[in-house]
């Protein structure tokens, strides 16, 4: 509420000034617009809503006029601002760079420097510096490997495993890596220097679960229908078994846990090989994460059937979407773990397709960091 | 729009102020979106080399080699070539970039983060549509459901991240539907199975105009504007599930039909027919004022797995895999067809210049079918050497091809 009345208030004032230069202009009289950092504000705070287009295409539009206006305050502004904000931003920063940028090397080169500024503004500018001088750009990504930009350490690192360091070396850029995909890689490599790393471990997969189903979802009808057994799981007092949809000997089975450890060494639970590829069904699956303190997290998850999860009883992520793709970190969910025991229930729903490579029915998921970095169960 | 004029008989249309529609075979217009002008993939009037790249490097007049990778096509503004470009961790980076058509330099380039969804399948890219202009701007728009709109000198106008707006729009396999531009509004039809929709944005400013849901289904084919004989512009949309015409100021339904189109090539229009990618190919009849297109006819003979269809003279070609067709436009009968030889998959819509179709290959190769009446003769085999996606632009006696990391000027040395 609050901010729509402030973006109406900040259209009200845009309209004023169009409307007070547009007067004074015929009037033959200069009157005095926004000022830079004022008309860079709001391109800071805007949201991605028809209101605030309307505000930021005028804005911009003065911007360019702006006799003041600097590379470095657009970029220095990206810090703060909304993701829309930022690539308006962005986009101000290129345009000004084109006109005026290779003057002005040095104060990119201490922008860049500054590892308190915007992770995407820095990887702007390096890439600015660096496009024309390989050398730089050498000995820039040689200190960059920890960088907290994620992409200027994910190049950093690539451009490291690219140069064929030895087996210690490859060790400490995993460490640093938190890319999904560089991780894998560089084990990969490791692995094949005769180093194995335990990468379960490293991305913090759950691999012990408890699987109950299949439940109906014949005609792919049932993903928001709440299941005895997850109404059960949100009062905290599951049963041993439910009524499921198979049928033997005419009569209906009952659905009942059972145990189930992640065996791939990207921690994938393969319920099509668990249930037969059972198709238009659902299953639930349950896992504890004892956490050693009160902690932001990430829930990531890797799915490629329709899929819900809950933390502690509340849900945080569900994705209705059906056989497009599964790779690690494929849905990720900032979460808050408390100390100790937490539940988490995963609900994963398979459709009928008849594909060939629609028949994946599987899932995968980790609790990390914000950055990705592994957070591991007490113990483990 | 701009034109360019390109012969004398042109230029005195001009002086003598004939109608347009007289003169209109005679000027060369821009190639400002994909399929070119009106979607037709065709430039009749282009003189094309038929004999290129290989390791001669035989009549590229440019390559200029770009950051990251794109499986959209490029377009030609005036004498700008403009083309998108994804790269970085996740193909985050989203890159709109200008190249000078006399020498292949860079003019501009402009960039933005995705806001959206960045997974995609390996041979796919996040900038997999084509960009639009309506000659004073140019937009953008990428799998991750960002769009951007750029002045002719890369300054941005506006941006839209409509995956912020709508937070379920995505697809991890890759979306791909190329935008249009019809009296001031931006197109786009994102259609999956989270928040499927289409919507019109104003070119002024971004502003959503209009919104319609669209069927929960992945849908890679790309809106089209025809002319109906009232001369009303609508905007063709196909799905899995209907195929229907929208105002594109208001995303009024016009008509709608109960036809289950594919979903990865486009419709296109011409003599006054739809021609779309159904049960084969179905043809529809866009003579009559006023009324729901009737069906001409359907020959599931001409089924099109990833090429949009195009119209020369009184045939329509499709591609189904390696094979090209060549059916009579009025009646769908199928006159002749041509393996295209060792030829690996292709989902690089085909152009035609004069008599010769260009058909990309995606191990970069490219056949030249000479189309004559009785049947399709490859005329000549070329080689890139570098995997191409896209459909082909071309202006003047130019073939613009833009190759997963590469732009390349085709034209007779």
């Amino acid at each position: 509420m609050f901010a729509m009345q402030s973006i109406h208030s900040s259209i009200a004032k845009l309209k004023q000034t169009a409307l007070a230069l547009s007067i004074g202009l015929g009037m033959g009289v200069t009157l005095q617009a926004e000022s830079s950092p004022e008309l860079i504000k709001q391109l800071q705070s805007l949201k991605s809503n028809d209101a605030s287009n309307e505000i930021a295409t005028n804005t911009i539009k003065q911007l360019y006029a702006a006799k003041d206006v600097t590379i470095i305050q657009s970029l220095t502004a990206m810090k703060g601002a909304t993701p829309v904000g930022r690539n308006w931003l962005m986009g101000l920063a290129n345009s000004l760079y084109r006109k005026s940028g290779k003057s002005q090397t040095a104060e990119l080169n201490k922008f860049l420097s500054d590892a308190s500024q915007d992770g995407e503004a820095r990887y702007t500018v390096f890439k600015w510096l660096t496009d024309s001088n390989s050398e730089l750009r050498k000995t820039l990504l040689d200190g960059m490997k920890q960088d907290p930009s994620p992409e200027l350490r994910y190049l950093a690192i690539s451009e490291a495993v690219q140069a064929k360091p030895d087996t210690q070396e490859l060790l400490s850029l995993l460490d640093s890596a938190r890319h999904a995909g560089q991780v894998v890689s560089i084990i990969g490599v490791l692995k094949e220097k005769g180093t194995v790393v335990d990468q379960v471990k490293q991305f913090g997969f759950l691999t012990e679960w408890k699987l109950i189903g299949p439940f109906d979802n014949v005609g792919t009808v049932n993903f928001d229908k709440v299941f005895p057994v997850e109404a059960d799981w949100m009062d905290g007092k599951v049963k041993d078994e439910y009524e499921s949809k198979l049928v033997v000997d005419g009569k209906n089975v009952n659905a009942k846990w059972i145990n189930e450890s992640a065996k791939s060494e990207d921690g994938t639970i393969d319920i099509a090989a668990i249930y037969s590829n059972e198709k238009g069904c659902i299953i639930y699956a349950a896992a504890e994460f004892d956490s050693e303190k009160e902690q932001d997290a990430e829930l990531r998850l890797g799915c490629i059937n329709g899929n819900k999860t809950w933390l502690n009883g509340k849900l945080v992520m569900s994705n209705e979407v059906y056989h497009t793709n599964m790779k690690i970190d494929q849905y990720t969910e900032t979460v808050r773990l408390k100390a100790g025991k937490n539940q988490i229930l995963v609900k994963i729903s398979q459709n009928e397709q008849k594909e060939q490579w629609a028949q994946r029915f599987a899932f995968q998921l980790r609790v990390s960091d914000s950055t990705g970095k592994a957070v591991l169960a007490k113990g483990k | 729009m701009r034109f360019k004029l390109r012969n004398t008989f042109a230029r005195s249309a001009l002086a003598f102020g004939f109608a347009l529609a007289v003169f209109t075979s005679s000027l060369q217009a821009d190639w400002p979106q994909f399929r070119g002008p009106n979607a037709g993939s065709v430039s009749l009037d282009s003189k094309l080399p038929t004999k290129f790249g290989g390791e001669s490097n035989a009549n590229v007049a440019w390559q200029t080699k770009l950051l990251g990778r794109s499986v959209g096509g490029a377009i030609v503004i005036g004498d700008q070539v403009i083309t998108t470009s994804s790269s970085g961790m996740d193909q985050r980076r989203l890159h709109l970039i200008s190249v000078n058509d006399k020498d292949g330099s860079i003019r501009w380039q402009q960039e933005f983060v995705a806001r959206g969804r960045t997974n995609c399948h390996p041979t796919s890219a996040i900038a997999a549509p084509t960009p639009v202009s309506d000659g004073k701007y140019v937009y953008a728009f990428y799998s991750s459901n960002d769009l951007a709109c750029v002045d002719l000198d890369g300054n941005l106008i506006w941006y839209r991240s409509l995956s912020t707006d709508f937070p379920k729009a995505g697809n991890d396999v890759g979306m791909s539907s190329s935008p249009i531009v019809v009296d001031g509004v931006c197109i786009v039809q994102v259609e999956c199975q989270g928040d499927s929709f289409a919507a019109g944005l104003s070119c002024q400013d971004g502003r959503i105009l209009w919104r319609m849901d669209r069927p929960k289904h992945s849908n890679h084919a790309s809106p089209v504007a025809i002319k109906l004989p009232s001369g009303e512009q609508v905007v063709v949309m196909q799905s899995s599930q209907d195929l229907l015409a929208v105002s594109p100021k208001t995303g009024k339904t016009v008509w709608t039909m109960d036809v289950k189109c594919s979903t990865i090539p486009s419709a296109m229009a011409a003599e006054s027919r739809l021609f779309v990618p159904a049960a084969g190919l179905t043809v529809f009849d866009l003579s009559s004022v006023g009324a729901v297109p009737s069906k001409l006819w359907d020959n599931n003979k001409l089924a099109a797995n990833a090429c949009s269809p195009l119209v020369v003279g009184k045939r329509v070609y499709t591609v189904s895999r390696t094979v090209l067709a060549s059916a009579d436009l009025f009646s769908g009968e199928l006159k002749w067809q041509a393996r295209l030889p060792d030829a690996k998959s292709i989902w690089s819509s085909p152009v035609v210049a004069g008599n010769n179709l260009y058909i990309f290959t995606e191990d970069g190769k490219c056949f030249v079918v000479n189309l004559g009446d009785e049947k399709g003769e490859v005329v000549e085999t070329n080689d890139l050497g570098e995997s191409v996606l896209g459909s082909p632009a071309i202006s003047g006696n130019a073939l613009y091809v833009r190759g997963v990391s590469s732009l390349w000027k085709i034209a007779e040395k």
